[in-house]
């Protein structure tokens, strides 16, 4: 019985080498470049089609490349996976993963910079045609490493039939901090907040806006320090607590990031800070007049950007680096980007996406849509750095712990900054 | 006074009638066996009595106070189940002392009641034993214990012996007879085996489809069925009842409509003879030892006999059957019920 | 004859092989080398992981949300284990009771264990919603202000704790509703006529009978206290400010959001620790208190 066994297994091994070795023999054999991407959608449906449709408009135009497009959950899964894949020696050759992995990946020695892969001048044009404010995550060391596709920004969403019951103007929406509060004051009634700024989820890229418009950045484009504790970032934090606690026109305590939209389409909270890529959702769902507007200013207007950026893989060969490359410019053409820009509600990464009439009949006709665009202008990077996880983490806690009250702004924000520091030190 | 009296009682589920218009009395320290075939209300009638069950009609009577709705615990009874009910869990001496605990029993009660109810039953040896170490008779002694320790003046059971084997089953019915009788104890012990009714009771109460067929002394159920029923349950074999005309023993019967009319005769009251009597058929016959019970024919009507010593049938065999006039019991035919004033004449 | 009983052994070991290969393969492996990784630094493609010794042991004991997380771990599994064990049971006598809608009721207890974790946390997160939840429109019919329920530092741990204790206690009562199925009806029987009440009789006999589905029970809800997070990461992501993060999400975390590794195993081995000395101690003492039939 033994004796059965053995050759078995060992039938059973010749098979698999056989196995492995047709495979290969045939992907060599059609001399095609076989590209795999891994791509985050946290909710299928929509998105995924669209992806699957570009690609095979690519593959039409390009048959000797073919794309296995991978989807991968939200961009935490997408970068696991992809990393693991990589890990365990599974061939990926691209991948669009959050703007703000730069560094975790630059550290992994994961990804090449774009730099060392252009060649022609045409291909180094490209690289300078996006929003320069779409870029800053993706750049340091004086490099491209990631270049911008699936890319949001915070607008602000207002209830313009709200407005008029509360007697303001609804073509007017606030432009300061100190209109948001007046604003506020006349909107909040038995049932209605008068703003609301998400504090679960993405507390981050939220405050990202706020200190931003009160002239402060969060840290520095080398990605190993942080200001959480400097003077305008404290103030940043005091002013959201206060909304709550003070002026009376947000709830106390954090707002979820989830259940946000559903409190702004049934009317009760007239404002609320979010996402540009719930504008399609809004825009289907709200039973009253809408209006979306840039984010107020203090010093200065300002918003992070969001969202994903294309990433290439450092063990690729010279081949697939440039099947990548036709595949990437093929997907960030004008023409497309402004197509999946109306489609999904992500920002056009481009001016020229904007300057195609089809995008511009779009905005004609819907001016929101045109909101984001115009914001890029004052847009700046999201918190990105060295030991991104636990440097977000801190400023997430940090920032719920002000606004939940069991410490002061400043309190919450000297220790997050402290321990920062202890996290980045050995990257200065 | 009786011990235990029920006027009436019925048990009703929704569309159906388990127990129908039950009327008895006990009296005191009274052996009282519920008899019937499966199905026939008895073990109903127990619960009722015990207050497991409630009653849907009628009224009950325990030691001359109305007790119809009164709480089980409230009755002053114990009870032996079928399946003997120990709590696994509990070594033997917990639970024959649990009603006693349950009550407060001060401590020195409690222990010497133990000594007292353990050796009764028995069990001196085995109180630190759990159920599941017992035997079905030791089993069977824990179940008796935990009933009798309480003190009650009545204890019901309900088929205690059906899970022992036929020698252990004989021994527990004469011990349990003999404490019943020591102690004073009202009991009422329902059983659908005769035997065990005729060799226990002072008083059988035979029930069928949710009556009371026939109640009185073991003797009277014998002697004096009231019913076919009573006659076809009780005695091993039972009672042959035949049709007097289909064997020709239509002219036997002092009465113009013979075929109105049953006849009983007890297996063991048939002598088997060659000269004298009704002409018969012998079958077969089955040795039980002491005795033999030999099916006979008369045409198509099959009759037992019971007689002494061995007897081997081969093959059908001629022979003529025979019984003194006073074993004979006359029933009416459409109500199955006994009639005496009807003259039977010798064969 | 020795030839034979050999020849058997052989066997019976063959026949374990799959089994011993799979235990191997991802139970015991993975633990050594959970263990052997905690002694290690995080490495990356600049920095290759070093031996530390207990520099990981260490910096876990000057983690102030280490501290937190098992803290809150503690009081999550102190609320979610008696209380969904003793409803369990609660819910357990009362559908095997002679109830007349009996099936509906097994059937709506049942249900949320059907539910997968991540839904049920969709659907309490509709219900905890300040303002438009089911929680706050209840409670605003009685004239009770809205509350934040999950924004609330003192009330997040809390609602999580419930939401757990609704989906766990209809599981373990269809354990409990099995059990008492087996107990026979005589021995309520007898014990009423001795006039024992409800409670001395449940006190004295059901319960005790019920004790090796107790420990079955116990065993699994002390697990699923450190196991079940998966709610967090719809309801609360362990905030605000770590007041609802459980041991196993920060485990998460740290591994997948923070990517150190090393860290990760660390905790995993605490947490490994900590599973084992439960369950040595739920065995050993526990065990020679319970009635097997």
């Amino acid at each position: 019985m033994l004796k059965t066994l053995k050759r078995k297994a060992g039938s059973l091994a010749l098979a698999t080498t056989l196995g492995l070795g047709v495979s290969t023999g045939i992907a060599t054999g059609a001399s095609a470049v076989e590209l795999t991407m891994y791509y985050p959608v946290a909710v299928g449906g929509p998105l995924t089609n669209i992806v699957d449709g570009l690609v095979e408009d690519f593959e039409k135009e390009n048959p000797d490349i073919t794309v296995n497009a991978i989807y991968a959950g939200n961009y935490n899964d997408a970068r696991i996976k992809a990393l693991a894949a990589l890990k365990s020696g599974e061939p990926a050759q691209t991948s669009v993963m959050f703007s703000i992995d730069t560094y975790e990946l630059i550290e992994q020695g994961a990804i090449v910079a774009f730099d060392d892969v252009v060649e022609t001048k045409e291909e180094k044009e490209w690289l300078n045609s996006f929003y320069p404010a779409l870029m800053e995550n993706g750049q340091t060391q004086g490099k491209t490493w990631g270049i911008p596709f699936q890319r949001s920004t915070i607008v602000m969403y207002y209830n313009k039939d709200a407005f008029r019951a509360a007697g303001l103007d609804p073509e007017t929406p606030p432009a300061t901090w100190d209109d948001l509060i007046s604003a506020g004051k006349k909107l909040t009634k038995d049932g209605q907040w008068g703003a609301m700024i998400p504090s679960t989820g993405y507390p981050y890229w939220m405050f990202g806006a706020l200190s931003m418009q009160n002239d402060q950045v969060l840290m520095n484009s080398d990605g190993n320090e942080t200001y959480f504790d400097a003077p305008a970032t404290i103030e940043a934090l005091e002013f959201w607590k206060d909304l709550g606690t003070k002026h009376g026109i947000m709830p106390e305590g954090t707002i979820e990031w989830g259940t946000l939209r559903q409190n702004f389409l049934e009317g009760k909270t007239a404002m609320m800070w979010h996402s540009t890529g719930n504008l399609s959702v809004v825009k289907k769902n709200a039973k009253f007049d809408f209006g979306v507007a840039m984010l107020p200013a203090q010093k200065r207007r300002g918003t992070p950007t969001g969202g994903g950026n294309f990433y290439i893989f450092e063990k690729t060969s010279a081949e697939e680096r440039k099947a990548t490359m036709k595949l990437i410019r093929f997907l960030t053409e004008p023409k497309r980007t402004a197509e999946w820009s109306m489609k999904t509600g992500y920002l056009g990464t481009k001016p020229a996406a904007y300057a195609t009439t089809e995008m511009k009949q779009y905005v004609a006709d819907f001016p929101p849509a045109a909101v984001a665009r115009d914001q890029l202008e004052f847009a700046t990077a999201e918190l990105s750095t060295y030991q991104n996880g636990r440097v977000r983490k801190l400023l997430d806690d940090a920032i719920q712990a002000a606004l939940t009250g069991s410490k002061t702004p400043k309190e919450a924000l000297e220790g997050a900054q402290k321990q920062a520091d202890r996290l980045l030190k050995r990257y200065r | 006074m009786s011990a235990i009296e029920l006027q009436g009682v019925s048990k009703i589920w929704g569309e159906t009638t388990a127990v129908n218009n039950v009327s008895f009395s006990i009296d005191q320290g009274t052996f009282a066996v519920l008899l019937g075939p499966s199905g026939c209300g008895k073990s109903t009638s127990l619960r009722m009595i015990s207050g497991l069950e409630e009653i849907s009609k009628g009224s009950l009577f325990i030691g001359g106070e109305d007790a119809t709705i009164a709480s089980p615990a409230d009755r002053n009874l114990s009870m032996v189940f079928q399946n003997y009910a120990l709590f696994p869990h509990l070594n033997v001496e917990e639970n024959i002392l649990f009603g006693l605990k349950v009550r407060n029993t001060p401590k020195q009660l409690q222990k010497e009641r133990l000594k007292k109810v353990a050796e009764q039953v028995g069990l001196e040896q085995l109180l630190d034993r759990k159920p599941a170490q017992l035997s079905g008779g030791q089993r069977q002694r824990v179940a008796l214990a935990r009933a009798i320790i309480a003190e009650n003046p009545i204890c019901l059971m309900d088929e205690p012996l059906s899970n022992l084997d036929a020698k252990l089953r004989h021994i527990m019915r004469v011990e349990i007879r003999a404490l019943q009788q020591r102690l004073g104890m009202t009991v009422i012990y329902v059983t659908h085996d005769q035997a065990e009714a005729m060799s226990m009771a002072d008083k059988v109460i035979l029930m069928c489809d949710g009556k009371v067929e026939q109640e009185g002394t073991p003797e009277e159920l014998y002697n004096k069925p009231a019913t076919t029923f009573a006659a076809a349950f009780i005695g091993t074999p039972p009672m042959n009842l035949i049709d007097p005309v289909a064997c020709g023993l239509d002219k036997k019967i002092s009465q113009n409509q013979q075929d109105n009319f049953l006849i009983g005769i007890r297996p063991e009251d048939i002598v088997l003879s060659n000269e004298n009597g009704l002409k018969a058929e012998l079958i077969s016959a089955d040795y039980l030892g002491a005795d033999t019970v030999v099916t006979a024919k008369i045409q198509d009507q099959e009759i037992l006999v019971r007689t002494p010593g061995k007897v081997t049938i081969t093959k059908p065999t001629s022979t003529r059957l025979q019984w003194p006039v006073k074993s004979v019991h006359v029933f009416d035919k459409s109500t199955g019920k006994r009639n005496d004033n009807i003259e039977v004449l010798p064969i | 004859m020795k030839h034979a009983s050999t020849k058997h052994q052989l066997y019976g070991w063959l026949l374990l092989l799959p089994a011993t290969l799979f235990l191997l393969a991802f139970t015991y492996y993975p633990t050594l080398a959970t263990l052997a990784k905690s002694f290690f630094s995080q490495g990356t493609a600049i920095r290759p992981a070093a031996f530390v010794g207990l520099e990981n042991y260490t910096f876990m004991l000057e983690d102030d949300v280490f501290w937190q997380v098992a803290w809150n771990n503690v009081i999550y599994a102190l609320f979610t284990i008696p209380i969904s064990i003793a409803l369990a049971l609660m819910m357990a006598i009362w559908v095997n009771s002679r109830l007349k809608f009996k099936s509906l009721a097994r059937m709506s207890f049942f249900l949320p264990t059907m539910l997968p974790m991540i839904a049920v946390a969709n659907i309490w997160l509709f219900f905890y919603t300040p303002e438009i939840g089911l929680i706050d429109q209840v409670a605003s019919v009685f004239g009770i202000e809205s509350h934040n329920w999950l924004g609330d530092p003192d009330t997040v741990l809390g609602c999580i704790i419930v939401i757990t204790i609704w989906k766990e206690a209809g599981f373990f009562m269809i354990f409990y509703l099995a059990a008492l199925q087996t107990l026979s009806p005589e021995l309520e029987e007898a014990a009423r006529l001795e006039g024992a009440s409800r409670w001395y009789y449940f006190r004295r006999i059901m319960f005790p009978l019920l004790m090796p589905t107790t420990l079955f029970v116990l065993i699994n809800a002390v697990i699923n206290s450190f196991k079940l997070v998966d709610h967090l990461f719809i309801l609360t992501k362990g905030g605000p400010d770590n007041a609802s993060s459980l041991l196993l999400y920060y485990i998460y975390e740290v591994a997948f959001s923070f990517l150190d590794q090393a860290y990760a195993s660390t905790l995993t081995v605490i947490l490994l620790a900590v599973l084992a000395i439960i369950a040595i101690g739920q065995f050993v003492f526990l065990d020679k208190k319970v009635h097997y039939q």
